[in-house]
């Protein structure tokens, strides 16, 4: 394995490429009782479109939450229960462009890592199981629908986007996880959990080398083919519906209000312009601004507020929320504060404090495995090496951050989802 | 592993020094008894201290501040345990060797904590006007703003019907109405009251040892005239008449809330088997509520259970459709009793044990669950250091299971109804 060290942040990554395509690696924690493995796949809700075998397909919206829960089965055996008994914790989660299985666990390490990667990698779909599951989704769609929070992003994301999947929630619809079927699950899983398609990554006080060979092991030597992914979202960065509505059982309007941001490049242009992206949120709203504490103050925002980038696969946003008492008048004051934060500018000293701050945040966050573990992962989607982000705040410059926030931070490029009392 | 140093009568720091993280933390809690006429005043303290002091007068200023100090954080920290509600601070920070040369973060960190707490900007009497009338709205508006998280929200209803004759049914923030009555005086008088004779604990987890952290900490004691109170001990569920309860919600799931008491607590022996018997009722994706009520028979997305072992109090919640309410129940009667007939599979045992102890391993490998394990257990009166307890975990048997089981009484149910969607 390619084993690399960060002086800077004390930490050290070993990556292979192994011959059936997939990525390992593993971030070494010596003295840690814990240790996480995370096998993830490319692939998430917003990836209903693909070739495979010179084939167009067109699947159900809801498939790749879909397919995590039917995963979790292998023919005549509990996969939950068997990780239970060795004293591990699983559990996944589907996002808009990835799928992860995860487990945790202080003994058993090895069994563990066998189990995952046999479970995830072996489709086992029988119809009255696939029926069944439906089921226990609508409920989770019907829990989803009675959250504020998750409503008032979901409608955010159809007021903003024309085309880009990212407006249907991850979890599809009771319509459209009907159309579901054993033969379509097996389908995408075929096309995106070929190993190229996936990374496995471990935190903890492990041997990489024994990480490697149990993947060899469980997963062979041949790679397999991977579907293409149908990218039709091409978008106006104007967005639809500048405003949108809902009544639901909350105390107080609670509010989400997005900006469109060009889709961030791969490599490491994209953490770059991350970087940038969540240093123009900080500066034009984030806490330390003059902006936040103005309307803190006169009672706008609370504590709730919050913000920052967003980027999936195919898009990108600004976007901050929370509970208000006039939404409105916050989108209106954040249009106000841009045009004053670029007119006056931030100086030296502040735009370095900024990145100091964020700097250490991101240090900080280190010591989580999990959050840890998600970024090793995403990143290397994104075709880039996370723990360089060192070298990346000490480059960014205010410029950079200038001309992003001028550029996106507009009236034509927002929306804004409220929910109101009802 | 923990040093304990007394700085001040009452006044306690743990020390847990770990050169292992990246960052470390700091809490200073007041420990007071929780009750009704105070739990409010103590709720809203924190925030308004956070607020501004003299050389950071405003959020901006703390936060320019926290931003040199390489974005360390300083937050609001209110907990209820057992009888006791906590009120102050927790702090996290940079170590010191991951800053550019010459830059320290701690010493700063601590000198910002005492002017937060001891240099508060003031108004005559009180706090200054401002600050107390913006942060009484926000902690109604977050007190209101349960009622969006159903289950929190069904959840909180059903303690507070079950436990009207215990502390556990005053609400961990105080009520809305209390939170109203606030004035900038009074909150002052209060602060000063309880800063000079409750019992106060600091703890810490670091790359510093107790001795260097003392001398950090010293300064912002400097002021105090210490006068401290013993806390009344914990006391175990002073039960009220059963009680049953729904309430309609335009909702498209509903929630079904059960709460149990037994006289097993965290004082008792049988406390380990009590939690193992929640694992294996409703403690994960391996209990009997989820393998039977979800996994089997469909009939929910979540159900699960917890123990509050400082009171014996064992509670179910399900996410359910409104119709199935009968038959959820009953299935979750019939799982109850199948753990009362000891009908626990070897598996079942196997994976609720080892589910509990792979936690407590792991309680000391983040700061963060360090310092909420070790000082929730110290002041809940848990008897059992971790490696006792663990022992005590692996011990359990299939019988001892049943017989706790057995001891749970259903006291109140709380149904959130949905109707219209």
């Amino acid at each position: 394995m390619n084993k690399t060290v960060y002086p800077k942040l004390d930490e050290t990554i070993y990556r292979s490429q192994l011959p059936c395509g997939l990525t390992v690696a593993v971030v070494p924690k010596p003295g840690f009782t814990r240790k996480l493995a995370y096998f993830v796949t490319d692939f998430g809700s917003i990836h209903t479109d693909f070739l495979l075998d010179g084939q167009e397909y067109h699947v159900p919206a809801g498939v790749a939450h879909y397919l995590e829960h039917k995963l979790f089965e292998l023919p005549g055996r509990d996969v939950s229960a068997e990780f239970a008994a060795l004293g591990a914790n699983v559990n996944a989660f589907t996002g808009y462009d990835m799928t992860a299985y995860y487990f945790s666990c202080t003994e058993n390490f090895d069994k563990s890592l066998e189990l995952l990667l046999e479970f995830v990698s072996t489709p086992y779909f029988p119809e009255e199981s696939v029926v069944r599951e439906q089921g226990i989704i609508d409920q989770e769609i019907g829990m989803f629908l009675d959250s504020p929070e998750a409503r008032v992003f979901d409608r955010l994301m159809e007021a903003m986007y024309r085309r880009h999947p990212i407006r249907v929630p991850i979890l599809g619809s009771s319509e459209s996880i009907r159309e579901i079927t054993p033969e379509i699950l097996t389908l995408c899983h075929r096309g995106f959990y070929a190993p190229g398609n996936m990374i496995l990554c471990v935190v903890g006080d492990v041997d990489s080398e024994f990480v490697v060979q149990t993947a060899v092991k469980i997963l062979g030597t041949d790679p397999r083919p991977v579907a293409e992914k149908l990218r039709n979202w091409q978008e106006e960065m104007n967005c639809p519906e500048p405003i949108t509505h809902q009544q639901m059982e909350v105390a107080m309007p609670t509010f989400q209000l997005g900006f469109k941001c060009e889709a961030i490049p791969s490599g490491e242009a994209a953490i770059r312009a991350e970087v940038v992206g969540d240093l123009a949120a900080e500066a034009l709203f984030g806490e330390s601004s003059a902006l936040y504490l103005q309307m803190y103050e006169t009672g706008l925002i609370d504590a709730s507020f919050g913000g920052g980038l967003e980027t999936v696969d195919g898009c990108a946003m600004i976007t901050c929320g929370g509970d208000s008492p006039e939404p409105d008048k916050v989108r209106d004051a954040i249009l106000a504060g841009v045009k004053t934060l670029l007119e006056t500018g931030v100086d030296q000293e502040s735009f370095l404090r900024m990145k100091r701050s964020a700097l250490g945040r991101r240090i900080r966050d280190l010591d989580s495995f999990d959050s840890t573990c998600f970024r090793v992962c995403a990143y290397h989607f994104a075709h880039f090496d996370y723990f360089c982000f060192p070298t990346v705040y000490a480059e960014v410059t205010w410029e950079e951050v200038h001309e992003f926030l001028t550029q996106v931070v507009t009236e034509e490029r927002c929306a804004l989802s409220v929910i109101t009392p009802m | 592993m923990i040093e304990t140093t007394e700085l001040l009568p009452g006044v306690t720091l743990r020390c847990y020094t770990d050169s292992r993280f990246k960052q470390g933390c700091l809490s200073f809690q007041l420990v007071r008894p929780m009750r009704a006429e105070e739990a409010a005043l103590n709720a809203l303290l924190p925030a308004v201290l956070l607020r501004g002091c003299r050389q950071h007068p405003d959020m901006r200023a703390i936060t320019a501040r926290l931003d040199e100090l390489y974005g360390a954080s300083v937050g609001a920290l209110v907990r209820r345990v057992g009888d006791y509600q906590t009120t102050g601070v927790h702090c996290g920070f940079m170590e010191d060797r991951f800053a550019l040369e010459g830059d320290a973060i701690f010493a700063p960190m601590m000198d910002l904590l005492r002017q937060l707490l001891t240099e508060p900007i003031l108004e005559g009497e009180g706090f200054n006007r401002e600050f107390v009338e913006s942060e009484k709205k926000n902690l109604i508006a977050t007190i209101e703003a349960e009622r969006n998280d159903k289950r929190a929200y069904a959840a909180a209803q059903l303690m507070k019907l079950m436990c009207k004759s215990d502390s556990f049914g005053i609400p961990r923030l105080g009520e809305k109405e209390q939170v109203a009555a606030i004035t900038p005086e009074g909150l002052y008088t209060h602060y000063q009251k309880i800063l000079h004779s409750s019992v106060v604990e600091l703890f810490y987890v670091g790359s510093f040892h107790a001795a260097q952290v003392s001398e950090r900490i010293r300064p912002l004691l400097a002021g105090l005239q210490r006068n401290p109170e013993k806390l009344p001990a914990q006391t175990p569920f002073h039960a009220c008449p059963a009680n049953e309860n729904e309430e309609e919600m335009d909702i498209a799931q509903a929630k079904l809330c059960m709460g149990f008491v037994t006289p097993v607590n965290n004082q008792s022996p049988d406390f380990a088997a009590m939690q193992v018997l929640n694992m294996i009722f409703g403690g994960g994706m391996t209990s009997k509520l989820f393998m039977n009520v979800r996994e089997k028979l469909s009939l929910c997305y979540s159900i699960g259970s917890g123990y509050h072992g400082s009171k014996g109090i064992l509670t179910v919640s399900a996410g359910i459709d409104t119709e199935q309410y009968d038959k959820v129940r009953q299935e979750i009667f019939a799982q109850l009793d199948a753990c009362c007939q000891g009908d626990i599979t070897a598996d079942e045992l196997l994976s609720a044990k080892e589910g509990i102890l792979s936690s407590l391993r792991g309680v000391t490998d983040s700061p963060g669950a360090i310092e909420n394990y070790c000082i929730t257990s110290t002041l809940s009166g848990l008897p059992l250091s971790i490696p006792e307890y663990m022992t005590a975990v692996a011990a359990v048997t299939a019988e001892q299971v049943a017989a706790v089981a057995k001891t749970l009484q259903l006291h109140t149910t709380f149904f959130l109804k949905g109707v219209g969607k």
